[in-house]
């Protein structure tokens, strides 16, 4: 695939998932921080209610090794974590 | 003429497992130089030998149990890593039968006591609970890849067995206690003298303070129609900050004996009476079991496929509104039960997980709502009082928690609650009554001022490096200051056979 169709597709997943992060966990700025689960501002219940709606969303699933605080800890890392997973 | 020949066997029966006795300091010093003296690479067979001498103190079943426990998790953990990670299902197989294995027999075990069931005879090992909790994390983590099966069975007994630990944990995780424990640790003046701070620190909190605590908990508690409700409120209190002195201060020794040896334990305790919400107090009381909890069955079942289909069939029958809370208490309300479970089978120890599950769950699901009422108020949330009224709020719930599950009976636990709010006595705070609770005034107002102590020093650990500072100090202050301490402890504590220091409160789990 061209560079440029997967970076504007990886831009439009990450503003979708934006959006579905910040309609379900209002309290949380997911764009205010790259160390959201090491700073503890995602703590055990944001996280099951941030996989719970991936995971419907785009049909997802999320193994225990996925949770780890590198695959969670900024919006990027989100994204790249839901692009690989979907992508098998 | 002397005539009192040793007699070994009556020596050793005299002995016991604890770490509040002349011998245990005496094994500990002896661990200690022998540690030091063997090469690094051999320090963790001292760690293991001592660790041996220790169980079989408390008799050859407290060493049965683990030796048993050990081989399962380390034959598991064995066939889980050399399983291709493809092959699921094998290696799914291993971690749920050691597992399951390892729960079904601490399951056995504990309500063989609640049963008293006489068919069956099983004497309760001490530490049970602990040590087959960090071996099935062991097992599942090594499941997960986030830590290598050992190879050594003596090397893994040796993590399971750990002295410290083994009487009131922390549930310590391998992948964490074990590669400090097999590299070798160098000798380090700053480790012993600041481990020997931390055991004296423990010692305060359990001889000085706790055991004094205990005396008017277990006075009121066993005789609580004698007493109004403001009595048992603060007895409530009392019994809260008792615990807390006597579990971290067991925690406390567990860790400075660590250091001493130049290894860290797990945090347990996190100034926990400075929580300003449950779920917070929750963060800093028992922390190794809470994470626990969190990591090998919240986690697990929260993410699980088949709770994800549930909720995405929710979600669209019923709303996603309704889907979210549903995703929110099916995992908490299972982790609380168990929780509850694990601190004892009976029905008091079930409500006190329904309790805290409930509080824990109703905090999830309306902190929004809150926060919106706060706004709504023009409440600050961020002045010291508003925080202060926070704190004290959760202590209070923390009282409340105390009040079920002590009496043993939820009967007495329900008439006790009553009281507080239709029978308070106030006057029975001022009127001396209160120094007829097992403590006379004396004791009972040294009592409050250790109490005063405590929360000083815990105040002061949120805020500096207390050990850092004092070490800093002129060697003169500091040799009087160590020197007033350990004479303090030596003083104040509760020795001798009157008092039964042995009895932790946390050991019995």
């Amino acid at each position: 695939m061209f560079p440029q169709i997967k970076s504007e597709r990886l831009m439009k997943m990450k503003e979708r998932i934006l959006e579905i992060l910040s309609e379900a966990l209002p309290q949380i700025d997911f764009t205010a921080s790259n160390a959201l689960v090491d700073d503890g501002i995602l703590d055990s219940i944001s996280i099951v209610t941030l996989v719970t709606e991936l995971s419907q969303e785009f049909g997802v699933v999320f193994d225990l090794e996925e949770l780890a605080p590198e695959n969670l800890n900024s919006i990027d890392a989100i994204t790249e974590t839901v692009t690989r997973l979907k992508n098998g | 003429m002397f005539t009192g020949a040793f007699d070994a066997a009556q020596f050793w029966d005299s002995l016991s497992m604890t770490f509040v006795s002349g011998f245990f300091l005496i094994f500990v010093a002896v661990i200690v130089v022998y540690y030091y003296a063997v090469k690094p690479q051999n320090q963790w067979i001292v760690v293991l030998v001592g660790s041996l001498i220790f169980c079989l103190v408390g008799g050859w079943q407290v060493l049965a149990y683990p030796v048993f426990i050990g081989i399962i998790v380390y034959c598991a953990a064995w066939v889980i890593e050399a399983t291709d990670k493809k092959e699921k299902k094998k290696r799914k197989f291993f971690v749920a039968f050691s597992a399951v294995t390892l729960v079904a027999a601490l399951s056995v075990i504990k309500l063989s006591q609640f049963f008293e069931w006489t068919t069956v005879n099983f004497i309760f090992p001490i530490g049970l609970s602990y040590y087959t909790f960090s071996a099935i994390s062991y097992v599942a983590d090594v499941y997960w890849r986030k830590d290598t099966a050992e190879k050594n069975y003596f090397k893994l007994l040796a993590f399971l067995i750990y002295f410290p630990k083994i009487l009131q944990g922390p549930i310590s995780r391998h992948r964490l206690l074990a590669p400090q424990m097999f590299k070798g640790q160098a000798f380090s003046y700053k480790n012993i003298t600041f481990g020997a701070q931390l055991v004296l620190w423990g010692f305060f909190k359990k001889i000085v303070l706790a055991d004094r605590l205990v005396t008017v908990v277990n006075t009121v508690f066993a005789n609580h129609d004698n007493y109004g409700g403001a009595i048992i409120f603060v007895t409530a209190m009392l019994s809260a900050v008792q615990m807390y002195a006597d579990f971290s201060g067991c925690m406390d020794i567990a860790a400075g004996i660590s250091q001493m040896l130049g290894l860290e334990l797990d945090k347990n305790f996190d100034h926990p009476f400075f929580s300003k919400t449950v779920a917070e107090f929750w963060r800093r009381w028992h922390i190794s079991l809470g994470t626990w909890f969190k990591d090998y069955v919240y986690m697990p079942v929260a993410v699980s496929p088949k709770m994800i289909k549930f909720t995405n069939w929710i979600r669209t029958h019923i709303g996603k509104t309704v889907s979210r809370a549903i995703s929110t208490i099916i995992p908490l309300a299972i982790t609380w039960i168990l929780t509850g479970l694990w601190h004892g089978t009976g029905m008091n120890y079930i409500v006190w997980g329904l309790y805290w599950g409930t509080l824990i769950i109703l905090s999830a699901l309306l902190s929004k709502k809150l926060e919106a009422l706060s706004k709504a108020l023009h409440i600050n949330t961020e002045s010291s009082s508003y925080k202060f009224f926070q704190m004290a709020r959760t202590f209070s719930i923390v009282c409340v928690s105390r009040i079920i599950v002590t009496p043993g009976d939820l009967a007495v636990s329900g008439r006790m609650l009553g009281k507080i709010f239709t029978d308070l006595r106030p006057w029975e705070l001022v009127d001396g009554y209160i120094y007829s609770l097992g403590l006379n005034s004396y004791e009972f107002n040294l009592a409050l001022i250790c109490i005063v102590i405590l929360w000083v020093v815990d105040y002061l650990q949120t805020k500096i490096k207390i050990r850092e500072k004092i070490a800093g100090w002129n060697v003169v202050f500091r040799s009087v200051f160590y020197s007033a301490a350990i004479l303090g402890v030596l003083t104040f504590g509760l020795w001798g056979p009157a008092y039964d220091a042995a009895s932790f409160v946390y050991i019995n789990f």
